[in-house]
C-alpha cells in the first residue's frame, strides 16, 4: 500500500504552508512502511486545526470532541486490540483541555501512538495563547497569560512514565517518517512531539525559529536512560529523535499490549435479517 | 417489540394477602448490625422467603450509628414496609439519627439491652407489648467494656423468635465467612447461649416455599442485566451510590471475556465507552448525578456520531454534591434535556431489583438497534438495597447491531425513507472505512457547515425517536382497578410502595412508565380516561416529572405531590398527602 492509497479524497482545510500537511504526509508514509491496511487502522482526534487530520486518512477515523481523543482511543484499543490506533491533535487539545487524560493513558500503557502537532497557538479559534506559547510571544502580542510559564510537554510525559518518547520537526520529512514508524511499532503507549509551524498566527518564519533551536540527539545518546532523557529536555532547546525508549523486556503486558488476537463480533444482523416496515 | 425477559412480581395479581415482618436493627459502628441484616436476609432466601433490606449509614466512612431495616415475607417484596414489627437496639441513644425511618405500633416487639438507661424517643411511637431485655453488653460497674459479640446474640434472638433453626444460621455464617471457618466456630457458643435464653417472645412464623432464592442489590442486577444483554466493555469512575455496578463487573465481566477500565473521571469513562462502541463492541458506563453532568458533552457525541452507548445513572439527592447516600428522582430533566444542541436519546426508569435486569436488556436493545445514547435512571434506593428474587434464566437472543457489508449503502449516514438507522461500519471490515464525527457532517461523514445539511441530518437523527416510540408504546406498568376513579402517576423506585399501597386502596389506579423518553403518551392517554382525580407523585423539589408531562399533554387539574428526596416516599406519607390518613388507621 502506497502512502497516497491511505489518503481520502477530502482536501485539507489547513492554510497553505501549514506544518500539518507535512505530518499528514509523514504519517501516511510511516503507515505505508508498516503495511497497515486501512480497515485495520483507527485514527482518532479531538478538536483543533490538526484534529481535522483523521478525515484525510483512509481509516476508521473519528473526529471527536475537544480534548477527549485519548479516552476514546483507549476504549477502542482496549475493546479492539488488533486495530492500529493513532491519536492526533494539537497543543491546546492535548496540553490544555485534555491534559488530565494524558498521564492516565500513559499509566495504562495501552498500545496507542499519540502524535501532537505543537504549533504553540490556538489556530482554529484565531490566535489565542496555548499552554506552549512562549512568554515573550505572549507579552509582545498582548495575549493572555503573559506571566504564565509555558508547559514542557516532553518532560511531562517522561515523568508520567511514558515508554516511548520522540520529537521531530514537521519540516523534516525523512525524520518524521522514521519517528512515527518507530512510535507505531513500539508495543505500548508512544508519544511523538512534532514541532509544527503556524503560518497565520505565528511569525512566518516560526518553523525556522523552531528548527534553529533544535538539534539531533547524537549517535552515542543512550535512549534507554531515563535520566539522560530528562536532562536532554530540560534546557530551552529541542532535542530531536527518540528521546526515551523503555527496553522491550520491561514493557508491561497490559490491555492491548499483550493480546492482539482478532476480535469476534457478537452475532451480526445483516440487512436481510432486518424486519421490513 | 416485546422484550420482557422474565416474570414480573405478582403484586397486581395477589392471591393471598402478604404476610410479612419488618425488622429494624439499630446500633453504632462496631456493633455489626449490617451483618445481622445480611445474614437474616440470606437465611430467608434459603428457605424460599422473599425480602428486602435497606441500610442507613451516617456520613462517616466508618463508625457512627448505622441501622438496617429488613422486611421478610412470603411473596415478592420491593418495599421495606411502614411500621416496625421488631426493633433490636443496643443503645436508645443510637436511634436519634433514624427519625422518620422507624415507627412502632401496638404489636411491635422491642429487643433492648438489659441495662440501657436511655429512654426511647417520643417520635418512635409506642407499643403495648413489653420489651424483651437481654444482657448484650458486658459491664464493669457502670462502664461498658468489650465483651462477646452483640450481633451474634441479636441474630440468635431474632432466629429463635422467628422459629428458625440454629443450623440455618450456622450455614449462613459458614457461607459468609467461608474464608474464616475458625471465626464461625469461635462465635457459635455466644449464638447458642442467646438462642437458648429463657422467655424469648415468639414472632410471626413465616413459611417459605422451600426453593432457595437469590439475594441481589440493585447495582448487581444492573451489572448482570447488562452482561446478559451482551455487554463486553465497561468503563466507570467510583461514585456513590453507583460504584457497585463497576465493582460487580470487575469481578464478573473479565471472566466471560469482557473488559473493564476504571477511568480517571466520568468524561473519560463515557469517552472510553464511545470509543469501544465505535469499535462495534456493546459498551456501557454507570454513574450518579455529578458524573452525568460531566458526561453530558460526550452524550451529545454519542448521539451525533450515531454510536450506541448505555449510561446508567443511580440518582442521588443533588445538586452539586448534594446528599450522596440519599435517594432522589431529580436527574430526570438532565437525562431528557441535558446537553447543548438538539440530539435524540432514550431514557428508561428502573422500578426495583427484579425490573433492573429487564430494563438493562431493553436499554441495550434500544442502543444497539438505534445507535444512540440510552440512559437508565436508577436511584440510591434501588441501587443500594438488597432484595430477594427468583432465579433468572438469561435470554439467548441478545440485542444485535446491524453490521455493514459492501452490499449496504455506500455512505455511513445515508438518508433513507425506510430505515431510521444505517448499517454500522465496524472497524476491521474491508471497504467500510469512514469518518465518524461530532462535527456536523454529510451522509459520507465529511464535515459540513451547510445549514441545509444540518436540518436534514437533524431530521434523520430525530426520526429514530419516532421508531423508538412506536416500538416502546407498551413499556408501561399499570395496576389497580382500571375503572377506578382516582389515579396516581409515578415513575422509578416508587413502584415498590405503590404496588403494595394499591392493595388497600381499591378506589385508585396507578400508571408507571418504564420508558420516560420518548414518553408512552398513547398508553397514558388511554389509561387516564374516566379519572375524576389524578395526582403525580415524585421525589423532586421542582416536580420535574409533573412539569415534563405538562409539556407533553394536558395536565390541568392534575395535582402534583413532589418533594425533595432523602428518604423514599412512604405509604403513610402518600395517605396523608391524599387526605386518607383516617382510612389508613382503620387497617
Amino acid at each position: 500500500m502506497k502512502p497516497k492509497d491511505l489518503r481520502t479524497e477530502l482536501l485539507p482545510v489547513w492554510c497553505s504552508g501549514c506544518g500539518d500537511f507535512g505530518v499528514l504526509k509523514g504519517l501516511t508514509q510511516a503507515l505505508s512502511d508498516l503495511n497497515v491496511a486501512p480497515e485495520k487502522l483507527a485514527v482518532i482526534s479531538g478538536i483543533g486545526c490538526s484534529s481535522r487530520l483523521p478525515g484525510y486518512v483512509k481509516a476508521y477515523s473519528f473526529n471527536t470532541i475537544h480534548g477527549r481523543a485519548l479516552p476514546i482511543a483507549s476504549g477502542l484499543k482496549t475493546a479492539r486490540p488488533e486495530l492500529t490506533t493513532v491519536v492526533v491533535g494539537g497543543d491546546g487539545d492535548g496540553f490544555s483541555i485534555g491534559l488530565g487524560h494524558l498521564p492516565h493513558a500513559i499509566r495504562r500503557d495501552i498500545n496507542i501512538t499519540y502524535i501532537v502537532m505543537d504549533n504553540g497557538i490556538y489556530g482554529l479559534t484565531k490566535g489565542q495563547a496555548s499552554p506552549t506559547t512562549e512568554l515573550e510571544s505572549k507579552r509582545s502580542r498582548g495575549l493572555a497569560g503573559g506571566d504564565e510559564q509555558p508547559l514542557n510537554p516532553v518532560l511531562l510525559v517522561l515523568s508520567a512514565g511514558c515508554g516511548f518518547v520522540a520529537r521531530t520537526h514537521a519540516g523534516n520529512m525523512p525524520h518524521m517518517r522514521d519517528m512515527m514508524k518507530q512510535a507505531i511499532e513500539y508495543p505500548g503507549f508512544s508519544f511523538v512531539h512534532v514541532l509544527a509551524g503556524c503560518v497565520t498566527y505565528q511569525p512566518r518564519n516560526y518553523s525556522d525559529l523552531l528548527l534553529q533551536r533544535s538539534y539531533e540527539l547524537p549517535v552515542e545518546y543512550d535512549k534507554t536512560d531515563l535520566g539522560a532523557a530528562i536532562n536532554a529536555v530540560r534546557d530551552g532547546r529541542f532535542a530531536l529523535g527518540v528521546i526515551y525508549k523503555r527496553p522491550l523486556e520491561e514493557v508491561s503486558a497490559t490491555a492491548g499490549a499483550a493480546s492482539e488476537e482478532e476480535w469476534t463480533p457478537p452475532d451480526a444482523v445483516l440487512k436481510q435479517d432486518l424486519p421490513t416496515e | 417489540m416485546e422484550t420482557r425477559t422474565e416474570a414480573m412480581p405478582a403484586s397486581s395479581a395477589t392471591a393471598t394477602p402478604l404476610r410479612s415482618l419488618v425488622i429494624a436493627i439499630a446500633g453504632s459502628g462496631g456493633d455489626g448490625v449490617a451483618l445481622i441484616g445480611d445474614l437474616l436476609l440470606k437465611m430467608a432466601a434459603h428457605q424460599g422467603l422473599y425480602g428486602i433490606l435497606v441500610q442507613s449509614y451516617g456520613p462517616q466512612i466508618r463508625g457512627g450509628e448505622s441501622a438496617v431495616v429488613l422486611r421478610i415475607g412470603d411473596r415478592e417484596i420491593c418495599y421495606e414496609g411502614e411500621d416496625t414489627d421488631v426493633l433490636v437496639c443496643f443503645r436508645a441513644s443510637d436511634l436519634k439519627r433514624f427519625k422518620g425511618s422507624l415507627h412502632l405500633h401496638d404489636e411491635s416487639q422491642l429487643i433492648l439491652e438489659e441495662k440501657d438507661p436511655g429512654a426511647l424517643p417520643d417520635w418512635l411511637g409506642t407499643m403495648k407489648k413489653p420489651a424483651f431485655r437481654h444482657p448484650f453488653a458486658t459491664w464493669d460497674g457502670d462502664v461498658e467494656v468489650a465483651g462477646e459479640p452483640k450481633n451474634m446474640m441479636a441474630l440468635a434472638l431474632v432466629c429463635r423468635a422467628l422459629g428458625w433453626p440454629e443450623s440455618l444460621a450456622q450455614q449462613a455464617l459458614a457461607e459468609r465467612f467461608s474464608h474464616k471457618p475458625a471465626l464461625v466456630e469461635r462465635n457459635m457458643p455466644t449464638f447458642r447461649k442467646a438462642y437458648e435464653a429463657p422467655n424469648v417472645p415468639q414472632l410471626l412464623q413465616l413459611k417459605g416455599h422451600g426453593v432457595p432464592l437469590v439475594v441481589e442489590t440493585g447495582n448487581e442486577a444492573v451489572a448482570r442485566g447488562a452482561m446478559s444483554a451482551g455487554l463486553e466493555f465497561f468503563a466507570g469512575y467510583p461514585i456513590t451510590p453507583s460504584s457497585e455496578v463497576m465493582e460487580t463487573l470487575i469481578d464478573e465481566l473479565p471472566a466471560v471475556g469482557g473488559r473493564v477500565i476504571q477511568a480517571e473521571d466520568e468524561i473519560s469513562a463515557l469517552g472510553m465507552v464511545v470509543g469501544a462502541s465505535f469499535g462495534g463492541v456493546p459498551s456501557m458506563t454507570a454513574t450518579s448525578g455529578p458524573g452525568l453532568s460531566l458526561m453530558t458533552e460526550m452524550m451529545g457525541l454519542s448521539s451525533m456520531a450515531e454510536i450506541p452507548t448505555v449510561i446508567v445513572d443511580c440518582q442521588r439527592a443533588g445538586p452539586a454534591t448534594g446528599m450522596p447516600s440519599r435517594t432522589e428522582q431529580s436527574d430526570l430533566y438532565h437525562a431528557i434535556y441535558g446537553g447543548h444542541g438538539d440530539f435524540p436519546r432514550a431514557v428508561l426508569g428502573v422500578f426495583d431489583v427484579v425490573h433492573a435486569r429487564d430494563v438493562m436488556f431493553r436499554a441495550f436493545e434500544l442502543a444497539e438497534n438505534y445507535q444512540l445514547p440510552v440512559l437508565v435512571l436508577s436511584d440510591a434506593y434501588v441501587a443500594q438495597r438488597r432484595q430477594i428474587r427468583d432465579g433468572v434464566t438469561d435470554r439467548r437472543d441478545k440485542p444485535r447491531r446491524w453490521r455493514w457489508t459492501p452490499e449496504d449503502a455506500p455512505a455511513r449516514f445515508q438518508l433513507s425513507e425506510d430505515q431510521p438507522v444505517n448499517a454500522f461500519r465496524v472497524p476491521g471490515t474491508p471497504g467500510g472505512t469512514y469518518l465518524a464525527a461530532g462535527i456536523e457532517h454529510t451522509e459520507d461523514g465529511n464535515p459540513s457547515a451547510d445549514p441545509g445539511v444540518h436540518q436534514r441530518m437533524s431530521e434523520k437523527r430525530f426520526r429514530k425517536l419516532e421508531s423508538i416510540a412506536a416500538d416502546t408504546r407498551g413499556w408501561v406498568r399499570t395496576f389497580g382497578d382500571p375503572k377506578a376513579a382516582k389515579g396516581i402517576i409515578a415513575w422509578g423506585s416508587s413502584f415498590g410502595m405503590l404496588s403494595e399501597w394499591i392493595e388497600t386502596h381499591p378506589e385508585y389506579r396507578v400508571f408507571m412508565p418504564e420508558i420516560l423518553h420518548p414518553f408512552p403518551l398513547e398508553a397514558f392517554t388511554e389509561w387516564r380516561k374516566g379519572l375524576d382525580e389524578t395526582t403525580t407523585v415524585e421525589l423532586s423539589y421542582q416536580g420535574q416529572f409533573h412539569r415534563y408531562l405538562s409539556s407533553l399533554t394536558d395536565m390541568n387539574g392534575v395535582r402534583s405531590f413532589a418533594r425533595s428526596g432523602g428518604l423514599p416516599m412512604s405509604m403513610r406519607e402518600l395517605d396523608e398527602m391524599l387526605g386518607l390518613s383516617a382510612t389508613r388507621k382503620e387497617r
